[in-house]
C-alpha cells in the first residue's frame, strides 16, 4: 500500500521556521503536525496535514544524551490534542529537523524514542493516522501508522504545495 | 451555522441516522435511511439536506438516487458531487420564513406527492 | 551549437527540470483547451500525468483540438489517446495515467497531483474540482472561453489560480449563486458553446505559465492567486476588478481542517 504525505506552502514554511530556532539547552527542536486521511488510488493513502503546534521551551528535559527530549507536559498535550480531535479524525505526527541535504531516515535515538509514542496516540484516536516526520534540507520523509494497524509505514513521498511546490520522493535524488 | 438543538433533534424523527457534513464553506445534514411518502420507489433512501440557498433555491434535498414518484419532476440535477459522492435533486422551491429544519425537510418531500 | 533540449529554458533555475519532471499533473478534460495544455506540459518537460476524458474526437473538434487530424474524426479516436501520443511522442519515458471517464466517475487518482489544470465545462463542474483540490490539497488553474452575442459576438474567458489557503473561486467573485442557480435552470447543461483554437490557446498558455510558475518558483514572486480575464476582441487578459482588496484575505469556504475524505459527524 501507497502513503504520501501533503501540506501547504504556508504550513511547511511554519514548520521549518519553528524547527530551525535555536533552543536554550536542547541541540534541536521537535514539534507536533497533524493531519488527516484521503483515501488514494489503488488502496493507497493520503496524509493531507492540517496545522503544527510548537513546543513550549519549558517543556523540554534537559538531556546531553540526545537531541532533545520532551517531558510530560509536551506529552499529556498531545494526547488531549489527539483525543479532543477524534471526531473529526485528525492524526498527530512527532516532527524534527535533521542537519543534512537529502533524503534523511530515522537516527538510532529516533527509532528507540518516537515509535513507542505511536500506540498511546492510537489508544485516544483510533481512527485518526499517526506518525513520525523528518525534514531535512531540502527533502522530507514520513512514516505513518494507519488505523488499526501496529506498522509503521515509510511514505512514498511528501509533497509542499505552495510556490514553488516541493516533491520529496522516497529514494529520489535533487 | 449553528442550530438550535430541539430542531435537530426533531429532524432525527424522520431518518435512521443523522449526521453533519462541511464542504465549500455550506452545511449539509445527512439523513441515512430518510423514510420517503408513500409511493415512492424505493420507500427509503439516503438523502442530503441543505437548508440554506444553494444554485439560486432557498434550500435544497439531495437525494442518493433518482426516486420514482407518483408525479413526474423535473430532476435538473444529476450526479452533484457532494462530500465525495453522486446526489440527484429535482427542481423544487420551498418558500417560507423561519422555517424549521423539519419543516424545510417535509416541505421537500411535499414535491414527490403534490402535482405541481 | 545546440545545447541540450532543456538548455533554453535555464532561466526557470538549476533544478528546474527535475522539479517539473518529479511533479504529478491532472488535466480533467482533453478537449480544445486540455489538448493546447498537453501539448505545451509536454514540451516542458512534465513527465507525470493524470488524464481523463470520455469523449472520442469528432469532425466539429478539428477546428481546435491540438493533436488531431482528419482521419482521427473518420476513425473517432478517443481524445485520451491524442493525450498520451503527443506525450510520448516528447516525453517517451512518461508516466501516464488515463481514464476515459470523467473525473467524477474514478477520482483517487487524481488525488496524487499536485497540480490540476482544468478546461470542463459548466460551473457545477468547476466547483466540485475546486473543492476536490482543496480537500486533498492541489492547485486549481482553471481555464474556460465562451462566444456571447449575437449581431457583434464577444470573446470571453479567464485564467483563475485557487490554491490551498488561498481565496477560492468564490472568494474571487467568478463562482455565485447567480451563475450557478442560471445553470442549474437550463437543467446543468452548459450546453454546446462557441469554441475557436486561438482563445484557447491564449488561455492554455497562461495557464501552463501558472504551473510553470507553481512548479519552479521562477518569478520569485509569491502568486497565492489569480484570476485574469481574457477579451478576445480587445486581445487582452487583464485581473479581474474583483480582486481588490483580497489580499490579506483568508478564505472562510475551505478552513485549513476541511481535508482529506469527507466525514459525516454523528449528531
Amino acid at each position: 500500500m501507497n502513503v504520501a504525505i501533503k501540506m501547504t506552502g504556508r504550513l511547511y514554511d511554519e514548520i521549518r521556521h519553528d524547527l530551525e530556532r535555536p533552543h536554550p539547552f536542547a541541540f534541536e527542536r521537535v514539534g507536533f503536525v497533524f493531519g488527516k486521511i484521503g483515501t488514494a488510488a489503488d488502496g493507497g493513502r493520503l496524509v493531507l496535514l492540517t496545522r503544527y503546534h510548537s513546543i513550549p521551551d519549558n517543556q523540554y528535559i534537559d538531556d546531553p544524551t540526545v537531541g532533545a527530549r520532551i517531558g510530560p507536559d509536551a506529552m499529556t498535550w498531545a494526547m488531549q490534542a489527539v483525543y479532543h480531535g477524534r471526531r473529526t479524525r485528525e492524526g498527530i505526527f512527532h516532527i524534527h529537523l535533521h542537519g543534512c541535504v537529502g533524503e534523511t531516515c530515522m537516527s538510532r535515538t529516533d527509532a528507540r524514542e518516537v515509535p513507542p509514542m505511536i500506540p498511546g496516540f492510537q489508544s485516544v484516536g483510533r481512527e485518526a493516522a499517526h506518525g513520525i516526520m523528518i525534514l531535512s534540507h531540502d527533502h522530507g520523509s514520513g512514516w505513518v501508522c494507519l488505523p488499526g494497524s501496529k506498522d509503521l509505514m515509510s511514505c512514498s513521498s511528501m509533497s509542499v504545495i505552495g510556490m514553488p511546490i516541493r516533491v520529496f520522493d522516497r529514494g529520489g535524488t535533487l | 451555522m449553528d442550530y438550535p438543538k430541539p430542531q435537530i433533534e426533531e429532524l432525527k424523527g424522520y431518518c435512521r441516522k443523522l449526521g453533519v457534513l462541511q464542504e465549500g464553506g455550506v452545511t449539509f445534514f445527512s439523513l441515512e435511511g430518510l423514510r420517503l411518502p408513500a409511493g415512492c420507489e424505493p420507500q427509503i433512501c439516503d438523502a442530503l439536506l441543505c437548508p440554506t440557498s444553494r444554485d439560486q433555491y432557498p434550500s435544497r434535498l439531495f437525494l442518493s438516487i433518482k426516486v420514482k414518484s407518483p408525479y413526474d419532476r423535473n430532476w435538473n440535477c444529476e450526479n452533484a458531487r457532494i462530500g465525495e459522492k453522486n446526489w440527484f435533486a429535482f427542481s423544487w422551491k420551498v418558500e417560507g420564513a423561519n422555517l424549521t429544519l423539519a419543516q424545510v425537510l417535509t416541505s421537500h418531500l411535499l414535491g414527490f406527492t403534490k402535482p405541481k | 551549437m545546440t545545447g541540450g533540449r532543456f538548455s533554453r529554458q535555464s532561466f526557470l533555475g538549476t533544478d528546474s527540470e527535475q522539479q517539473i519532471a518529479r511533479c504529478t499533473v491532472g488535466v480533467p478534460g482533453l478537449g480544445g483547451g486540455g489538448s493546447h495544455i498537453i501539448q505545451q506540459l509536454a514540451h516542458i518537460g512534465f513527465k507525470r500525468y493524470v488524464l481523463y476524458d470520455d469523449d472520442v474526437t469528432e469532425e466539429s473538434n478539428l477546428n481546435r483540438l491540438i493533436g488531431a487530424e482528419s482521419r482521427d474524426a473518420r476513425a473517432q479516436t478517443p481524445k485520451l489517446h491524442i493525450a498520451k501520443m503527443k506525450i510520448l511522442g516528447l516525453q517517451p519515458d512518461a508516466i501516464i495515467r488515463g481514464y476515459p471517464c470523467k473525473w467524477q466517475d474514478n477520482p483517487e487518482p487524481l488525488r496524487d497531483c499536485q497540480i490540476v489544470i482544468g478546461a470542463i465545462d459548466g460551473y457545477r463542474g468547476r466547483r466540485e474540482l475546486e473543492i476536490a483540490c482543496r480537500r486533498y490539497l492541489m492547485h486549481y488553474v482553471d481555464i474556460g472561453m465562451d462566444v456571447h452575442g449575437e449581431n457583434r459576438p464577444v470573446i470571453g474567458g479567464q485564467v483563475i489560480l485557487s490554491s490551498p489557503g488561498g481565496p477560492c473561486m468564490t472568494c474571487i467573485g467568478f463562482l455565485t449563486e447567480e451563475k450557478l442557480g442560471a445553470e442549474a435552470a437550463r437543467y446543468g447543461n452548459a450546453g454546446s458553446r462557441p469554441q475557436v483554437v486561438w482563445p484557447n490557446g491564449v488561455l492554455a498558455s497562461t495557464a501552463v505559465g501558472f504551473a510553470v510558475e507553481l512548479v519552479t518558483g521562477w518569478t520569485r514572486t509569491a502568486r497565492p492567486y489569480a484570476y485574469m480575464v481574457y477579451n478576445g476582441n480587445e486581445a487582452t487578459l487583464t485581473p479581474s476588478k474583483t480582486l481588490k482588496g483580497l489580499e490579506r484575505h483568508a478564505c472562510a469556504h475551505f478552513p485549513s481542517e476541511t481535508v482529506g475524505d469527507p466525514i459525516v459527524i454523528a449528531l
